[in-house]
């Protein structure tokens, strides 16, 4: 990817000038841009996309569920609590990012949380977890925006063309090397535009590749590749796109949050394995180890599966546990109560309990320092 | 002539010392690693401890007839509590695992009790800290397996073996009744 | 959220898995589009009450904002020709606004509440007498 981002940026420069060293010059300032992105995004891309998918930090009192499942996955991978955030967004779906396991974030939306148990959770937050584990949160900070940066230079190029063209048409210009500038032009034009694409496709391959390391992580520390699965199966059923998702954040979410009914993305152009692939493979495990991954992934794609020798050598048996999830006999729509009501507790609302059974949301700008239970008529402070 | 040599000489026993230092400073991060994950399993276990009366007070009002079940809970408890030496309470603990399975079976025929936001919030809890035992205890071994290899392969184990790094035991799990401890079911 | 009305901010009620959103101020109720058909427990009868409302001929009623979007809400005829009930729509569909007393007029419509049980609800949620009292204003 470095290599495209660099052939790009040269191709421009000896296209913008007949010296040789112009090539070298346009490197240069490519990666500069490259460079000043890299910067921002290191710094503070947690940040930014978290505010960008409009997550707010919750606490462990709105959801313990929640919190208790991050905090096991966090045992099991022996990594440091990340901190947990929700998007009020009802398409299911979840995300982790941060600079190093010792900053991560992981953000699940409100949809998710509503619809999946606490074993299918678990798998969820095992994914992202073992994105942590395997600092794929770094990775797609620095890729993404690389390829945010090819992406820049080569429409600041093709814009720039487009326009000066119609100035350079009545200017003459010397003929020997007139032409040779022309043809060099010419390659810069066909580099601007196959740059991208380029870049696109070695960056969804490499990052197709994370999302099964990620699945196969995720079995091996949860030990129950089935909970995975089924909340895959979930997910794949919605067909809400996820509002607060765009391309360059796209390949951060467990699943494609971009991905339309009906829509079949070819392979090549995708950033995540099928789901009904991913789901094939976590249910034909006999185990729960990486080992047990990938001959799985062997059997059902008929390719090598893209786990590191080195995770497989060093490997014992893991066994994969039964079933712990508290079957809960509640409704989906009291599902949904309790999710709306973490996004109201997250949005500053404080609740009042009457006794007489009425439960009333108080909004933040609400003045009076009481209200009147409308029911029973009893004056409630709010807290 | 003997200069150069003896200048070599100490070079070489240099970069000796600096490889064993090494080797030994890594030895000592994986020797706290597993000392870590040890602790981490107590922690998990003193939350459990910690968690019981709450829950059984919980529990009393609604399930009379079961004193039986209750106090096996509570008599583990006390028993885990108490135990000394590290085998007795892996015994201990296996048994309130066990007890605690029973009692959450027992739950089932109680609906006005699974009702209780207040005993659902702790079983939630429970739930949870059933699963970090598990998970921490398997964490445990794998630093064990990391570590004791380390100190069983050449050169690390030299190094190990002139700084008496003792060998690690995994936290093996005595029975089959124990190994469903973390499912802590609620009933479909 | 601000009551349209009187823009004080409303609160959210909720009894027995059902949200309403409510100002204290006016007794004002707003529900979100879908809510209707949640509270009517089927899509189907909530559609046909919801396509039986007509766009109201005159009304010397205040022209109010929808609290989501602050777009210029229509006036809607939700009760009988000889006895309109005057509720406010969201051109965009956000929900319903629906001042003291009126939405468990339009629920008294014929048979739409066949067991009466919204009614009972919002009896419940609202003293009874109160939600009644503003009837035929």
């Amino acid at each position: 990817m470095a290599v495209v981002l660099g052939t790009l940026g040269w191709v421009i420069g000896m296209a913008a000038s007949p010296d040789p060293m112009a090539g070298v010059f346009g490197l240069v300032i490519a990666l500069i841009v490259w460079m000043i992105l890299a910067m921002v995004s290191f710094t503070g891309g947690d940040a930014i996309l978290l505010a960008s998918s409009k997550a707010v930090p919750v606490t462990k009192d709105m959801h313990p569920q929640l919190f208790n499942v991050v905090e096991e996955m966090a045992i099991a991978a022996q990594l440091p609590v990340p901190k947990v955030y929700v998007i009020n967004d009802p398409a299911p779906n979840a995300f982790a990012t941060g600079r190093s396991p010792q900053s991560a974030s992981i953000a699940v939306t409100a949809g998710l949380l509503g619809r999946l148990n606490r074993d299918e959770l678990q798998g969820v937050i095992g994914h992202e977890m073992s994105h942590i584990l395997h600092r794929d949160i770094l990775f797609v900070t620095v890729a993404g925006v690389m390829l945010g940066a090819i992406t820049l230079i080569a429409e600041v190029f093709l814009r720039g063309m487009f326009y000066s063209s119609m100035g350079r048409r009545y200017s003459s210009r010397g003929k020997g090397s007139g032409q040779a500038q022309a043809i060099m032009l010419l390659i810069a034009i066909v580099a601007a535009i196959l740059a991208p694409i380029m870049a696109t496709l070695l960056y969804f391959a490499l990052s197709r590749k994370r999302e099964y390391l990620a699945d196969a992580g995720s079995a091996r520390l949860t030990r129950y590749p089935e909970g995975l699965a089924c909340a895959l199966e979930k997910i794949s059923q919605n067909t809400v796109p996820l509002s607060v998702a765009n391309k360059v954040t796209a390949p951060m979410y467990i699943v494609n949050p971009l991905q339309k009914e009906g829509m079949k993305l070819s392979d090549l152009t995708s950033t995540h394995p099928p789901i009904s692939e991913r789901i094939k493979i976590l249910r034909s495990m006999s185990g729960a180890s990486f080992i047990d991954y990938s001959d799985a992934f062997k059997k059902t794609t008929k390719l090598t599966a893209p786990i590191p020798s080195s995770a497989l050598t060093a490997e014992k048996p893991v066994s994969v546990r039964g079933s712990s999830s508290p079957q809960t006999s509640a409704t989906a729509k009291s599902q949904q109560r309790s999710i709306g009501d973490i996004m109201f507790k997250t949005n500053g609302f404080s609740f009042v309990n009457c006794s007489c059974g009425l439960k009333m949301k108080i909004p933040p700008n609400f003045t009076a320092s009481q209200v009147k239970c409308p029911r029973c008529g009893q004056v409630l402070p709010i807290s | 002539m003997f200069m150069k040599i003896f200048l070599l000489l100490i070079v070489a026993v240099a970069l000796l010392i600096m490889f064993v230092i090494g080797i030994y400073n890594s030895l000592v991060g994986l020797r706290n690693r597993v000392a870590n994950a040890w602790s981490q399993i107590n922690v998990q276990l003193k939350r459990r401890h910690d968690l019981i009366p709450n829950l059984i007070e919980t529990a009393k009002g609604y399930m009379q007839h079961e004193r039986g079940t209750l106090e096996a809970v509570t008599n583990a408890r006390s028993q885990a509590m108490g135990a000394k030496s590290v085998a007795e309470s892996a015994k201990a603990e296996g048994m309130l695992g066990r007890a605690l399975s029973k009692f959450l079976v027992t739950v089932e025929a109680y609906p006005d009790l699974k009702a209780n936001q207040n005993f659902l919030a702790l079983q939630e809890e429970l739930a949870s800290t059933e699963n970090k035992i598990a998970f921490s205890r398997q964490a445990y071994n794998d630093e064990v397996l990391f570590y004791n290899n380390k100190i069983q392969m050449f050169p690390s184990n030299v190094v190990a073996g002139m700084f008496s790094f003792a060998k690690r035991d995994f936290f093996e799990i005595e029975d089959s009744a124990e190994k469903s401890v973390p499912k802590v079911s609620f009933g479909n | 959220m601000d009551c349209p009305a009187c823009k004080n901010p409303m609160i959210v009620l909720e009894l027995q898995q059902v949200e309403i959103d409510h100002c204290v101020a006016c007794g004002g109720i707003w529900l979100d589009g879908g809510e209707l058909e949640l509270l009517l427990e089927d899509e189907k009868r909530g559609k046909l009450l919801i396509d039986s409302f007509k766009q109201a001929q005159s009304s010397k009623e205040r022209l109010r904002p929808c609290p989501i979007c602050l777009k210029k809400m229509h006036k809607i005829n939700a009760g009988q020709e000889n006895h309109p009930v005057i509720i406010d729509r969201c051109p965009k569909g956000h929900g319903l606004w629906f001042d003291r007393g009126e939405l468990s007029q339009v629920l008294a419509k014929g048979t739409l509440d066949k067991d009466r049980k919204i009614i009972k609800l919002l009896a419940e949620i609202f003293d009874k007498d109160k939600c009644e009292a503003k009837n035929d204003s």
